[in-house]
């Protein structure tokens, strides 16, 4: 159990139990560990209540059913539930705001925060689905299979990430 | 597989994985912003280290059959400008589409406005898919492009010899920069705290 109760790995251990899901993912799915595709799956099923007519667009009809979907949306649920686990086993859980955001953003309030990491999620998101994937998707998985598309994603991702990062926050 | 069969199985490597994710430290947005600001390289070790695995995993299965690699299509424009506005984006956040429920799962409250910010940007995307984004997702597209296809080097070969420059990558950067010191005291991937004269709040440890 020691190893479940310490407050951080290696991030050699921890990127090899990441790549070591692709076993699971390949065997048992056929596909490759992904993240940001089950946002369109919760969000096209919850504006089905509000909007029916959402399933008429093929991309939202795509993607609010089946095993491959559902698969990916209990696995972001599992992401939060490994995390809460191993935060309580490790005496580390976490409340609030980073303390990181007071340094880089100066004037740091709870809301401006709470705006920063809505309008971040907004357009985080909207960027991975328009690259068809993410830091999972495209990064792990399309880098581990070699895909050019998935190398173009990447450098285009962290390019801009970093420019970003010196840009729009203080360094930390 | 049937849906059910499915979700008990996401459930199950999801909660692996947000337990790597939580101790690797990806659950904490200074670990991700230190590392698009250059200064501290966890995220890119955690990240590397999962390639090189994936990499060499792949090469196995591949090679001996036992599973098929399904690369996303290569589309140069949609990987280009979706790329870098999913940069700008977990940035802003300080999270990534998965790390972000590491961070709700380790209790980080504004993680849950990232989160449902994302939802309303797939949602976003959804609608506006068909008419206006079509044009750009659809430029420069080569389909399902690898690597080893263009140079003419068996996939397995090629998946080794490139996880091998990883791995020799990944032991020179932890020569000039060791992880421990990079996660900080407080595993959040801030240096350590000056302690001024007792003022930092119960339970976080001073240099």
């Amino acid at each position: 159990m020691s190893i479940l109760t310490q407050r951080a790995w290696s991030p050699y251990l921890a990127g090899i139990v990441v790549g070591l899901l692709q076993i699971p993912a390949f065997l048992l799915m056929g596909t490759a560990l992904g993240t940001s595709s089950s946002y369109v799956t919760i969000s096209a099923n919850l504006a089905s209540f509000v909007d029916p007519s959402i399933l008429e667009i093929k991309y939202a009809a795509n993607h609010v059913a089946g095993a491959k979907n559902w698969w990916q949306v209990a696995l972001i649920v599992g992401i939060a539930l490994g995390a809460f686990i191993s935060s309580r086993l490790s005496g580390t859980p976490r409340w609030g705001h980073s303390p990181v955001w007071a340094k880089a953003m100066g004037a740091h309030t709870p809301l401006r925060r709470n705006m920063m990491a809505s309008l971040g999620g907004f357009i985080m998101v909207f960027g991975a689905r328009i690259a068809d994937g993410c830091t999972s998707g495209h990064g792990v998985s399309g880098i581990a299979q070699l895909a050019i598309g998935s190398f173009i994603a990447v450098t285009a991702m962290f390019g801009a990430g970093m420019i970003a990062a010196n840009l729009i926050y203080k360094r930390v | 597989m049937s849906v059910f069969a499915a979700i008990l199985l996401g459930l199950a490597m999801g909660a692996v994985f947000g337990m790597a994710l939580e101790k690797g430290r990806m659950c904490e947005g200074g670990v991700i912003l230190c590392q698009m600001q250059m200064s501290r390289h966890a995220m890119l070790k955690m990240f590397l280290s999962a390639v090189a695995t994936g990499l060499i995993v792949l090469a196995i299965l591949t090679g001996f059959g036992f599973a098929k690699l399904s690369p996303k299509a290569t589309l140069f424009a949609a990987d280009v400008v979706g790329g870098a506005i999913l940069g700008v984006g977990i940035v802003i956040a300080g999270a990534c589409p998965g790390t972000v429920l590491a961070q709700i799962g380790s209790g980080y409250r504004d993680a849950i406005y990232t989160f449902v910010g994302g939802l309303f940007g797939a949602l976003a995307f959804t609608y506006l898919e068909p008419n206006l984004l079509k044009p750009v997702l659809t430029a420069g597209s080569y389909g399902k492009l690898t690597l080893d296809q263009l140079v003419g080097v068996p996939f397995p070969a090629l998946a080794l010899g490139f996880a091998a420059i990883i791995i020799g990558f990944l032991v020179w950067l932890e020569k000039v920069s060791p992880w421990r010191a990079e996660i900080g005291p407080n595993a959040d991937g801030m240096p350590a705290l000056a302690d001024a004269g007792g003022l930092l709040p119960p339970g976080v440890k001073s240099a």
